[in-house]
């Protein structure tokens, strides 16, 4: 790294490019564009104990999430459940696999890929940054995360979970399974991981050891 | 220090937001192509924007579900499906579903054509307030999921023959694809380019 002290306090706005001056902030404080208000940086809280531990927990509640019962229907003396994975397929075998491949990849494929790739990037924090090998592999799997967090939507399919039971309650009755409780579970704990996780601090990790 | 990256020879890069001096053609950090504008960008998400549109239009006239209650079939569109939830009283449910799957599509493809428009046609109108209004098309943009969510766990739950049965439509796909469209159409902009159209005397905008 050849940069200078000037060159170093000074960053770029993402979305419109206006050169500003970095300054110290205090934790809990978001600096923003003067410009655009676009958010810049804020005071990383990036506690890598933590974080293991908030997505170990996320992987536990992840298999029962998608393989237990959300929903299940009683219509006259019939008992009906649904898991995630089952609504993606039910209407991938409809012929609809635009909307399968939907479903699947922000409910199902997305969530369990960026828990994976963030459990990856601490243990090599942790344990695997002196080698080569390990180094490139964290670059890759910071270069992916941005479209891995997009792609996980955890909090609209809970949100969907109320609006389909009421619409159904229309019919017969419906109920919560296990199931809808991992999946707020999962969640929430992932929730609270991608607060704690900060992409900036965690190249700054992987830079430092150059 | 109203100075823009490109005056004084630095780039970000698009991956890693790392500073690079605008010589380098690739990222020192992450190894990404630099690019200090990216002008076909605009293109790309004109052709994104325009293609949603068009499939905005099949996604609101046809049936987005079928359901057979009773062996009486009832064919949805988003439209009468919110109606019919606000006939069974359930007034807040529909408003919810009517924000993510009429609301927030609309929103992003008229708020999106603006902001092209702004940008290809060098339209005054404030740049803070179309950054805002982008910020926040960007992030509303994925409630919309919100509807195929709602009919994938129908049609797996609802599968009783004659009796109950519940399965998605043509509209379900270009549902599907117009939340897709406008998703990249926004995320493959580069937003740089409104801001190089400043005239000095309105760098306040």
């Amino acid at each position: 790294m050849h940069e200078n002290a000037a060159e170093n306090s000074v960053i770029l706005c993402r979305s419109c490019d206006l050169a500003v001056r970095k300054r110290a902030l205090p934790s809990g404080v978001r600096a923003l564009c003067p410009r655009c208000s676009t958010a810049l940086y804020d005071t990383p809280y990036c506690s890598v104990n933590g974080m293991l531990a908030l997505c170990i927990s996320a992987l536990v509640f992840y298999f029962p999430a998608n393989f237990l019962p959300v929903l299940e229907i009683h219509f006259f003396g019939s008992i009906r459940t649904t898991t995630v994975f089952q609504g993606a397929f039910a209407v991938f075998d409809q012929g609809y696999w635009v909307v399968g491949l939907a479903v699947l990849a922000a409910a199902v494929i997305g969530p369990g890929l960026l828990l994976l790739s963030i459990l990856t990037q601490i243990l090599i924090v942790k344990w695997g940054l002196s080698r080569l090998f390990w180094r490139n592999s964290l670059k890759q799997l910071l270069k992916f995360h941005g479209v891995l967090s997009q792609l996980t939507m955890l909090e609209i399919y809970v949100i969907s979970f109320l609006v389909s039971s009421f619409q159904l309650s229309d019919f017969s009755d419906i109920y919560f399974g296990m199931g809808t409780f991992c999946f707020t579970m999962l969640f929430l704990v992932t929730l609270f991981l991608q607060r704690e996780y900060d992409l900036e601090h965690m190249w700054t990790l992987l830079e430092g050891h150059r | 220090m109203k100075q823009q990256g490109k005056d004084i020879g630095l780039c970000l890069c698009k991956v890693c937001r790392q500073l690079n001096s605008s010589d380098l053609t690739h990222c020192q950090r992450c190894e990404a192509e630099l690019q200090v504008r990216d002008y076909s960008s605009l293109q790309k998400s004109w052709a994104l924007l325009i293609t949603a549109a068009i499939l905005l239009v099949p996604a609101n006239i046809y049936p987005i579900t079928m359901l057979t209650n009773q062996g009486q079939v009832r064919h949805d569109t988003i439209f009468s499906g919110i109606l019919h939830l606000v006939h069974s009283d359930m007034l807040p449910i529909a408003v919810i579903v009517f924000t993510a799957s009429i609301l927030v599509p609309w929103i992003k493809i008229i708020g999106l054509s603006i902001y092209l428009c702004a940008i290809s046609f060098d339209i005054p109108i404030s740049k803070k307030k179309l950054m805002v209004g982008f910020h926040i098309i960007e992030w509303i943009g994925r409630w919309s999921m919100l509807d195929l969510f709602v009919i994938s766990i129908t049609v797996a739950l609802v599968n009783m023959g004659q009796l109950l049965d519940a399965k998605p439509a043509p509209a379900a796909t270009a549902f599907a694809l117009v939340i897709l469209l406008t998703q990249l159409a926004a995320k493959v902009l580069d937003t740089r380019l409104l801001w190089d159209r400043l005239e000095p005397q309105d760098d306040t905008n």
